[in-house]
């Protein structure tokens, strides 16, 4: 019940559910970058919504199964091989003992997902098996793939079912993003109009961008601070800038307190997208009042759940 | 005398702050509101504590009401129980200040108008107590170093800040647990871990541990 990393691909981890309940430790959330994509592939292989599965960045793995297996592919646009030949996204796929499994380098969106039927095995670390790279939490070995790894499946009955996620489930992927954004705790630090160019500039998305944050560069905003703010709590989806004027957007691995003042909160509903920006993606920003927010987040809820039963504790 | 309701603001579709007086009320309010079960996080800031609440399951205006009430229970304000702040034993911190490993020290030195003979020695001076924990996993936020209090943040944070570093930001000391991006003036380096993922308690420090630094050679690190 094993698969040999045969390429480990650019920064591959194991990744399941967040890490709830341990942030007043400074201990972040983690999980899937992009927890629907994680969800949906789970879906296809009869798991649980956010059982452990591979997150792949930009550059793929190569896997070779020692035993057969039956795995889906969701997330970024890549191409996939099974033993050379293409194989789908959104569907379960059925492996034999001996195959390889290619994936290469996405070219839209940041990550792919692999779930395997039964899940992966991994390390449970204050209540998460995701992988936390910064601390070395969680996963495999608490660290990404390298060339040689054995991973291990978990226990699951034969499946024989073999679904595809209908076409109206298949979450656009895209170079060009719009996340909705509720006021934050310093919005009020930004100078006269510059809540206008936060919503109207077409950021991009710079090269400094990882699990933890994402900088953006398109305008610099200008903010009443002296860097000097007490230290307050920050969560995924926050924006922040410094005085430097160039803001950052915090992903499922930021930092859990910060002195940066919080100029807008993308809305929970759109926290998922976070995950597969790019270097290079245009974002825009569309405001939101916390009320608003919320009812499109149920609204979205009630759509998923057609297809994902139990999608509030993924997005 | 603020209000409650003044102390309660909508930073998010399911997150509110609460603004509080000081660290000791932060860290006793947010542990009361994790013990209570009703909220994903409460996690405590240096004047703050932020909630995050299910968005799925109850409205902004119910998650308001949920917090006056907290707030309501005295758990701020009164006679202050510092129970949690009993004296469990003087962690000492041992630091290598300046060189490569406080890039900052003299020109934080400079702007304090100190030798650097007497910013170690006022570091090294009186006993801290930790605020809280925050940041990365064990970063600690020590209190207590009013001398610096207009000492400013990067303007452009570090992108590679080493672990165990020790900088200096907005009145207090702050020790990196982690490599990883940072914004505070670094002043030097100790060679203690500060998070262990594999020890029975990963944390070496609380908040309300009490703390004292001390000057080391390089050769002793």
């Amino acid at each position: 019940m094993s698969i040999r990393v045969i390429k480990p691909g650019m920064q591959t981890t194991i990744q399941a559910d967040p890490r709830i309940g341990s942030r007043h430790l400074g201990v972040p959330a983690s999980g899937a970058a992009d927890p629907l994509s994680l969800a949906l592939a789970n879906k296809l292989v009869g798991n649980a919504l956010l059982a452990p599965a591979l997150e792949v960045t930009f550059v793929g793995p190569r896997l070779r199964f020692e035993c057969r297996a039956q795995i889906a592919l969701t997330g970024a646009s890549a191409v996939a091989e099974l033993n050379d030949e293409p194989v789908a996204f959104h569907e379960t796929i059925n492996v034999s003992a001996g195959d390889e499994l290619m994936l290469f380098p996405a070219d839209v969106g940041a990550r792919v997902y692999i779930a395997f039927a039964g899940g992966l095995i991994a390390d449970e670390v204050l209540g998460s098996m995701s992988t936390y790279l910064p601390a070395g939490l969680g996963g495999f070995k608490g660290r990404a793939l390298l060339e040689g790894d054995v991973l291990q499946l978990g226990e699951t009955a034969p499946q024989t079912v073999e679904l595809q996620t209908p076409e109206k489930f298949r979450p656009p992927i895209t170079a060009r993003w719009m996340l909705r954004a509720c006021r934050s705790v310093e919005t009020s630090l930004l100078q006269d109009g510059q809540r206008g160019v936060l919503f109207n500039t077409h950021w991009k998305v710079s090269r400094r961008a990882d699990r933890m944050g994402l900088a953006l560069e398109g305008a610099t905003l200008k903010v009443d601070s002296d860097g000097r703010l007490p230290s307050a709590p920050v969560f995924p989806g926050a924006i922040q800038c410094p005085a430097d004027g160039v803001p950052f957007l915090l992903a499922v691995d930021a930092q859990t307190t910060g002195g940066y003042p919080r100029v807008a909160q993308v809305a929970r509903a759109d926290r998922h997208l976070i995950g597969q920006l790019r270097p290079n993606d245009h974002l825009l920003f569309l405001p939101r009042q916390p009320d608003e927010a919320i009812d499109e987040l149920r609204a979205k809820h009630d759509f998923w759940r057609q297809w994902l039963p139990g999608i509030e504790t993924v997005i | 005398m603020t209000s409650n309701a003044q102390r309660l603001f909508a930073c998010g579709d399911d997150l509110i702050t609460i603004t509080v007086d000081n660290p000791v009320d932060a860290q006793k309010l947010s542990e009361y509101l994790r013990l209570s079960g009703e909220w994903h996080e409460a996690v405590a800031g240096i004047d703050s504590v932020v909630v995050q609440f299910d968005a799925a399951l109850v409205d902004l205006h119910s998650a308001m009401q949920m917090l006056e009430g907290a707030l309501a229970q005295d758990f701020i304000g009164d006679d202050r129980d510092d129970s949690n702040y009993s004296d469990d034993g003087l962690v000492e911190i041992p630091i290598v200040y300046g060189g490569e490993f406080g890039p900052d020290l003299d020109a934080l030195c400079d702007q304090l108008g100190l030798t650097r003979d007497e910013f170690i020695a006022l570091h090294t001076h009186d006993e801290h107590r930790v605020d809280m924990l925050g940041f990365t996993p064990g970063f600690a936020y020590v209190d207590g170093l009013n001398e610096t209090r207009d000492v400013a943040r990067l303007a452009e944070p570090r992108l590679h800040v080493p672990a165990g570093s020790i900088g200096i930001a907005d009145g207090r000391t702050g020790i990196y647990s982690l490599q990883g991006p940072g914004g505070w003036r670094l002043i030097g380096r100790t060679p203690l871990t500060l998070f262990d993922a594999h020890a029975d308690d990963p944390f070496l420090l609380y908040a309300g541990a009490r703390v004292r630094f001390k000057a080391i050679d390089k050769s002793d690190a």
